[in-house]
């Protein structure tokens, strides 16, 4: 089966072109998927900014890693859920969209730049946890962060009107 | 829906340059939206983090009242750029804020909760009464408040 007939096969399913043609599904989901950034991507920016020594600065890394990280998964899951039944509504026309295929693009980026700053620099956190200026690495990857999640909200509104 | 003695100040906005310029630029319109997003998600982030504190959530972090006092400039920083940047979407399509019930609504909400916050959170949220019966009740109310600002936004194409 072909990506488009995989899309095709999706938003003809009963609950997914049910918010299509419901009058108030799509921008109830999209108005939860909106305000659902402010769980994940505020505090995941706060975090980034703790990396790279602009905010909170007198606050450990690991500290302000452990409140936020809760908040960062719990909106990430609301996202995702409503973001695939948005996706699921009109499958056909994203997967026409170049800015929807960018968006899953930086989407890999932002996932992929999370796992190797966990599995690399976090790791020896303690080196440079309080008192110290963080390391190169980790503020590199505070604000590919930043950048590449300004992508993605970019990369969704102009999806929207495209 | 507003009062048809508004209508012309909606059509002089529509008018302008500023909502001629955005409506003739294909991707002014989505540009200005993602600012005005990201700025919500700081503000109603900043609004989340400040008063679910009240209610306990993040206490082995940080008291409430330090807590409150680092990440207010960011609300007031959020608020000027959600301003700056939904005047001119509002300017490029005014008669659909004008036809919608949800514009007016979101309008009396955001000078509602600006209102709320130099008053009622300053005084028991932002000094850090945790714990305290008018602090959850005015966390609750400013959360209730704010989403409800974010929400009306999305609704202002529908109804």
């Amino acid at each position: 089966m072909s990506i488009l007939s995989f899309c095709e096969w999706l938003q003809n399913l009963g609950w997914a072109s049910g918010i299509k043609h419901s009058s108030w599904q799509f921008p109830v989901i999209e108005s939860i998927h909106s305000l659902a950034l402010s769980v994940m991507l505020w505090p995941a920016a706060l975090l980034d900014l703790r990396l790279l020594d602009v905010f909170m600065r007198r606050r450990p890394v690991s500290q302000v890693s452990a409140q936020f990280l809760p908040w960062i998964w719990t909106g990430f899951v609301v996202m995702v859920l409503t973001g695939v039944m948005l996706f699921a509504a009109e499958a056909v026309k994203c997967y026409n969209s170049p800015f929807f295929r960018m968006k899953l693009v930086l989407l890999a980026f932002a996932g992929f730049n999370a796992f190797l700053f966990h599995s690399t620099v976090f790791r020896g956190v303690e080196l440079w946890d309080k008192d110290a200026p963080t390391p190169r690495r980790a503020k590199l990857a505070g604000a590919a962060s930043l950048v590449i999640w300004v992508g993605v909200v970019a990369m969704g509104r102009a999806l929207a009107y495209a | 829906m507003l009062s048809e003695s508004w209508r012309h100040y909606f059509e002089w906005a529509g008018n302008t340059w500023l909502g001629t310029t955005i409506r003739d630029t294909v991707w002014a319109f989505p540009l200005i939206e993602t600012f005005h997003l990201l700025a919500l998600a700081v503000l109603l982030g900043t609004v989340l983090i400040i008063n679910l504190r009240v209610f306990g959530l993040g206490k082995r972090y940080a008291p409430a009242a330090q807590m409150a006092r680092q990440l207010e400039p960011w609300m007031l920083v959020s608020l000027g750029v959600l301003i700056a940047s939904g005047i001119p979407m509002a300017f490029s399509e005014p008669m659909k804020c004008f036809e919608s019930i949800s514009f007016p609504v979101k309008m009396v909400l955001i000078v509602l909760g600006i209102a709320f916050q130099f008053t009622a959170q300053r005084r028991w949220v932002m000094s850090g009464d945790a714990g305290a019966g008018k602090a959850k009740l005015a966390a609750l109310a400013s959360i209730f408040i704010w989403t409800a600002v974010g929400a009306a936004g999305k609704g202002i194409p529908y109804i």
